[in-house]
């Protein structure tokens, strides 16, 4: 790999490169790989990138982003359907949008406090913990979804049978996502918070208020993830209980360590990988021949996680980075 | 500063590579061969081991009338239409089957089931002699190929269900998908198929009474009963002839077991009975002990009511020993998942226990027809390895004789016989099709099936017993068989009442439609 500096007119074409192929992507793609395969990688995207945003400025792994992703579905789907399991308010989709995505934040704002005073393993578990208690909270209690889940949820008027466009906004949702974040790490804010992240005693000794950052933090990230539930319930139509149980939830972290947990842009490499996986795999003849058939499908991700940790510990974002930035390698 | 730059660059790069790589890989996989998606084995235990209908599949004496297993209309109706060259494009045909889940042991029967009403009725012929899962070639419906574009791997959730539908219909481009097996999964397509108008869904086994009571997607169809359906009449003869008069229900926490114990509730309830306690666990719990204890003791019940499934059914019962000592046949009774197996774990006490139907009935009944059936399969394959021989290889008829084989053959054939009365006809959004789907009248193995206004089959059920043969080996029987039993059970259930749930229905006195009409069948013969 070349040491040379890339030059900004070359980062601008490849950047732009990328902008073009998502804007075009519903010319040249399948309506299959773009409203499913890059519509849900951009979705998982969004998600997994909340999660590294906590881990690599942070420094807290949270497994509680798929089950605030899921209040925030759970909650469109109640309030939207007219029939079926769960409260089914028949509101309008737009305020149960904002209410869906109010509502998550305040669920995030509240694990974020509760888990604040715990790092590392602890923070971890906490997090499952809350994953778990909601996922059996969704299945257990049928006033708001049972285990059927909560089926016919229909998004906007402006994205009903529109599929196309519930993908156009989930990529600018990811891009603004990704500005997002790249924004907040740079502020006053983003620096405190990787201050808290690398010598939390040290932050707290400067006057710094640590569990006030990391809840903050933590609040934002469950907005995040918000918006890609209610992304999701809009492309996916329904939401259950198994959608937010701990094997999703494990997913997710393994979009982020595929993809390489220590930058926000290994969301969406990690995402795409995955979905890909998951979708095309089974096309490759005779593979079902060796044993990949579609319910081997956690094996085979579990061997290419494994590959990757191998091959290059910071996933595959790490591949092209010779240097790993000693900041994030330590946590 | 300048690495992470340039690492912005290469990661842009490449996930530009990447799209554009896989974008090919899509859009060139719509011509996929047939069935490529098929999992050669499933990893879920199997729901029981031994065959309710063991005791059938006599494929020899049977051998002379397989050679033209009941082709009939489909049949002729195949030659004219080729005679008469019309459209020969292929017929895109998506199953939906269930590869993990507490149902994934029966991958090979649900499959299997699709493709022996092609191998019948449409001229096909299994590429393998041992598994449905390598697909059937040679299949045409009035002059027209059918190609099985993909089989979805479902794990019962409906989260799953829709995405694997999806790869079905939007990428393989399925114009016909026939599945799923299970109650959550079947809710989920049919709010699906509200979408999909350019699809016709024909349900494989899903038995939620919400798919076709609630949501009525124009689009979906049913040859099957509902899980209240199958229950039909077991309330009744519990009361009126095991006199029991109050009973407590165990179901699983979701669709299918609301609907099974709700059918079972309004049944019992209407001919007087009490329904003391319900208890639900959720699908798929493993230690049951929790649930048993809130169930009331033996001296408090007449019976309980078990409407507990997949791997759970075993597990819930031996929780229920342990708590509440040895099990006996005259206090328990249970749905379609309550089979002869259960024996070989629990001990034969439970004989006497009475059950409810399902799409097919045990082995015990022998019809022309069925013998026919269970024969066709054993011609069309060497082995399978369905469910109910625990995936090991066995006769194919033994994995024919259960419903979860026999809806998606009636499936199946509801498709064939449909297709072949519009010749082929899928122009203008299936209207044609869906017209003769809606209307036709199924002359299936097992009885005659026949559609409501809601698309939803109107269908014969039984009452059956697991009763002790005469080596001592727990077998099941046929009591009686119910006839013409619909969805709504004489109006208890309809689009504006609640769907079953824990609390619904209530328990109320009523008169149902085939109350005192049931057909005893005695030695296995029907006597009216």
């Amino acid at each position: 790999m070349s040491t040379k500096r890339v030059p900004p007119a070359i980062e601008g074409i490849v950047v732009l490169l990328v902008a073009v192929l998502g804007i075009s992507a519903p010319l040249f793609g399948s309506s299959f790989f773009v409203n499913f395969v890059l519509t849900r990688t951009l979705i998982l995207g969004i998600a997994a990138a909340s999660l590294i945003f906590l881990s690599a400025y942070g420094g807290m792994v949270s497994l509680s982003q798929f089950l605030i992703a899921g209040v925030a579905a759970f909650a469109v789907g109640n309030a939207v359907t007219t029939s079926g399991n769960g409260l089914h308010l028949g509101w309008n989709p737009w305020l149960g949008m904002v209410t869906a995505i109010a509502l998550a934040t305040i669920v995030a704002v509240i694990f974020g406090a509760l888990s604040s005073r715990t790092t590392g393993i602890y923070f971890l578990m906490l997090t499952m913990t809350f994953s778990v208690i909601g996922y059996y909270f969704f299945s257990q209690v049928t006033t708001f979804s049972g285990a059927g889940g909560v089926s016919g949820v229909r998004p906007p008027p402006v994205f009903d049978k529109h599929p196309s466009r519930i993908y156009y906004a989930a990529l600018v949702l990811s891009a603004l996502t990704y500005a997002g974040f790249r924004y907040v790490i740079r502020s006053p804010f983003g620096l405190a918070m990787q201050g808290v992240r690398d010598d939390p005693v040290r932050m707290a000794a400067l006057g710094f208020n640590v569990s006030l950052h990391r809840t903050i933090a933590f609040a934002f990230a469950g907005f995040v993830s918000a918006i890609a539930g209610v992304l999701y319930v809009w492309w996916n139509g329904q939401i259950d209980p198994k959608s937010i149980a701990i094997a999703p939830t494990l997913s997710l972290l393994i979009i982020a360590v595929i993809g390489g947990i220590s930058r926000l842009e290994g969301a969406w490499l990690g995402a795409f990988t995955f979905v890909a996986a998951n979708s095309y795999i089974r096309l490759i003849p005779l593979v079902d021949k060796i044993g990949i058939t579609p319910s081997r499908f956690n094996t085979l991700i579990g061997a290419l996680v494994v590959l990757i940790m191998v091959l290059s510990p910071e996933g595959l974002v790490g591949i092209f980075s010779r240097r790993p930035s000693k900041q994030t390698f330590k946590k | 500063m300048k690495s992470k730059k340039r690492t912005h660059i290469h990661l842009a790069a490449v996930f530009a590579a990447a799209i554009t790589v896989s974008a090919c890989a899509g859009s060139s996989s719509g011509g996929s061969s047939p069935a490529s998606d098929a999992a050669p084995s499933s990893e879920a235990a199997p729901a029981s081991e031994a065959a309710p209908v063991s005791e059938a599949s006599p494929a020899t004496d049977a051998a002379p009338a397989t050679d033209a297993p009941k082709a009939t209309d489909a049949g002729a109706a195949t030659t004219v239409a080729a005679a008469s060259g019309g459209d020969t494009t292929p017929i895109k045909l998506g199953i939906m089957a269930e590869c993990e889940g507490a149902f994934g042991g029966f991958n090979e029967d649900v499959v299997a089931g699709v493709e022996l009403a092609l191998i019948n009725f449409a001229g096909g012929k299994a590429k393998s002699r041992t598994s449905a899962l390598d697909g059937v070639e040679g299949a045409t419906i009035a002059g027209r190929p059918v190609e099985i574009v993909g089989i979805g791997c479902g794990d019962d959730t409906a989260d799953r269900a829709i995405q694997e539908v999806r790869k079905l219909v939007e990428e393989k481009k399925a114009e016909i998908v026939v599945g799923p097996a299970s109650g959550d999964e079947s809710i989920a397509l049919a709010n699906y198929a509200k979408d999909h108008k350019e699809v016709t869904f024909i349900n494989g086994i899903g038995g939620a009474q919400e798919t076709t009571l609630a949501v009525r997607a124009e689009n979906y169809f049913r040859y099957n009963g509902d899980g209240a359906q199958w229950n039909a009449g077991l309330g009744d003869t519990l009361y009126s002839k095991a006199g029991w008069k109050k009973v407590a229900v165990i179901a699983d926490d979701y669709s299918f077991g609301w609907t099974s114990s709700a059918g079972f509730i309004a049944d019992f309830c209407a001919a007087g009975g009490q329904v003391v306690k319900r208890v639900y666990p959720p699908l798929g719990t493993t230690d049951y002990s929790t649930f048993i204890a809130q169930l009331p003791d033996t001296n408090e019940v007449d019976g309980y009511f078990w409407a507990v499934g997949g791997t759970g059914t075993q597990a819930s019962l031996e929780a229920f020993v342990n708590s509440k000592g040895e099990l006996s046949g005259k206090q328990h009774a249970g749905n379609l998942f309550f089979n002869p197996g259960l024996a070989s774990a629990l001990g034969k006490n439970i004989a006497g226990a009475y059950v409810g139907g399902f799409a097919s009935l045990p082995g015990d009944v022998k019809t022309p027809a069925i013998t026919e059936y269970l024969a066709s399969a054993d011609k069309a394959w060497d082995t399978l390895p369905g469910a109910l021989s625990a995936n090991k290889p066995a006769k194919p008829s033994t994995a024919a004789g259960f419903g979860f084989f026999y809806g998606y053959y009636t499936g199946g054939m509801a498709m064939i016989q449909a297709l072949n009365s519009v010749k082929g006809d899928l122009s203008d959004g299936h209207v044609a099709f869906r017209k003769a789907l809606a209307s036709q009248t199924l002359d299936a193995p097992f009885g005659k099936i026949s559609l409501d206004k809601n698309r939803q089959a109107i269908v014969d059920t039984s009452v059956q017993q697991l009763v002790l043969n005469d080596k001592g080996e727990v077998v099941s029987k046929t009591i009686a068989i119910i006839p013409g039993v619909d969805q709504t059970f004489g109006g208890i259930f309809s689009d504006t009442t609640p769907a079953p749930s824990r609390e619904n229905p209530g328990c109320k006195t009523a008169t149902l439609p085939w109350q005192g009409k049931g057909i005893p069948v005695v030695d296995g013969v029907p006597a009216p």
